[in-house]
C-alpha cells in the first residue's frame, strides 16, 4: 500500500471540516442583499412608472402648470368682465356698438302669422 | 401564510437575473435565495470568518445586480460567474491579510465547555487554512479552493477561472503542497497529534 505524507491527511481532513461548513444566511444579510438589488434596479423604477396619460400629455403641450394658471386668470378676467363689465368697457361698448342693442332670437312675426292663420 | 405557487420555479437563474434587469423585483429575492447561501460557503471556507464572509457574499451580490442590465444569457452561468467573482473578493482580501498576520495569530480558545472548545479547535482550524490559503499566490488559493473546499471538477474549475484543464490540475497540485508545508507545523497547535480534541 502506498504511504500517504501525514501532512496530507491532515489536509484532507481540514479540507472535509471545510466543506462541512454551510452557513445559512441570516435574516439581516438576506434583508441586506435584498436592499441592495432594490437599490441597484434603476429600471425597475423607468419600467415600472406609468406611461404619461392624456392629461399629463396635454399639460405638457401647454406648457405645464404656469401656463395653466395663466389660461385659468384668463378666462376668469374674461367671465367677470362678461358679468360686470367696468363702466369704461361700458362706455366702450355703447360707443362702439350703440347703448341699445336688440336680437331677436325668434321670428316673432312668423309666430304670430302661424296664430293667425290657425284662428281662422 | 399560505405560501402562493412560485411562478419562477425551473427557471433558470439567467432567466431571472433579466427579469430581474426588466425591473422585475420578486425575481431579485428568488435569486438571493438561490444563491446567497453557496456565496456565503465559499466565502467562509476561504476566509474562516463569518464578518468577512459576509460583506463578501453582499458585494458579490452587488456585483450580480450592477451587472444584470448586461448580462448576455450564452454567455456564462450565473453560478460560474458568482464562483468567480467570490474567488476574487476572497483572495483580494486574503492578499491584505498577509504581512498583516502572522500564522501564530490563531484565535485560542478561552474557558469554555468541551463542547464549545471542540467548536473554537473547527473555527482554528479554519482560520489556520484560510491564513494559509493567504500565502498562496492569488490563483493558487483559487485553484485549491475551488478543487478542495468547493470540490468542484477541475474542467468546471477551468471554465471558472477561464484557463485549461492542465492549468487548473498545476494550480491545484503546487497550491496543494505549499499549503501542506505551511500547515506542517501546526499539528499539535490544532489537535491533530491525538485525532480529536478531548
Amino acid at each position: 500500500m502506498m504511504m500517504t505524507n501525514p501532512n496530507d491527511d491532515m489536509l484532507e481532513d481540514l479540507f472535509a471540516d471545510a466543506r462541512g461548513l454551510t452557513p445559512a444566511p441570516s435574516d439581516d444579510l438576506m434583508a441586506r442583499v435584498i436592499a441592495d438589488a432594490d437599490a441597484a434596479q434603476p429600471r425597475a423604477t423607468a419600467a415600472s412608472a406609468p406611461q404619461p396619460g392624456l392629461w399629463a400629455r396635454m399639460m405638457d403641450a401647454i406648457g405645464g402648470w404656469p401656463a395653466v394658471s395663466g389660461l385659468a386668470a384668463a378666462t376668469i378676467a374674461g367671465v367677470w368682465v362678461g358679468v360686470a363689465p367696468p363702466s369704461s368697457v361700458e362706455d366702450l361698448t355703447a360707443t362702439i356698438v350703440g347703448d341699445e342693442v336688440s336680437i331677436s332670437l325668434f321670428a316673432t312675426d312668423l309666430v304670430f302669422d302661424a296664430g293667425v292663420l290657425s284662428d281662422g | 401564510m399560505n405560501a402562493s405557487p412560485d411562478p419562477y420555479a425551473g427557471a433558470p437563474d439567467a432567466a431571472l437575473l433579466v427579469a430581474y434587469a426588466s425591473g422585475d423585483g420578486q425575481a431579485a429575492r428568488i435569486l438571493t435565495m438561490r444563491l446567497l447561501p453557496r456565496v456565503l460557503a465559499q466565502a467562509t471556507r476561504m476566509l474562516g470568518s463569518q464578518t468577512e464572509a459576509e460583506d463578501v457574499a453582499q458585494d458579490a451580490m452587488m456585483r450580480l445586480w450592477k451587472i444584470a442590465p448586461d448580462w448576455r444569457q450564452d454567455e456564462a452561468q450565473v453560478s460560474t460567474w458568482l464562483y468567480r467573482v467570490v474567488a476574487n473578493l476572497c483572495t483580494d482580501r486574503l492578499r491584505k491579510r498577509r504581512g498583516v498576520m502572522s500564522l501564530d495569530q490563531v484565535a485560542e480558545p478561552l474557558d469554555a465547555a468541551p463542547s464549545v472548545a471542540a467548536q473554537m479547535q473547527t473555527q482554528a482550524r479554519m482560520t489556520a487554512l484560510s491564513d494559509a490559503l493567504a500565502q498562496l499566490p492569488d490563483r493558487q488559493a483559487q485553484a485549491v479552493s475551488l478543487r478542495h473546499l468547493e470540490g468542484l471538477t477541475n474542467p468546471e474549475i477551468a471554465q471558472i477561472m477561464d484557463i485549461s484543464v492542465r492549468s487548473v490540475e498545476s494550480l491545484t497540485a503546487r497550491g496543494k503542497r505549499a499549503l501542506a508545508d505551511l500547515m506542517a507545523g501546526r499539528k499539535a497547535e490544532l489537535g491533530y497529534d491525538d485525532d480529536e480534541p478531548e
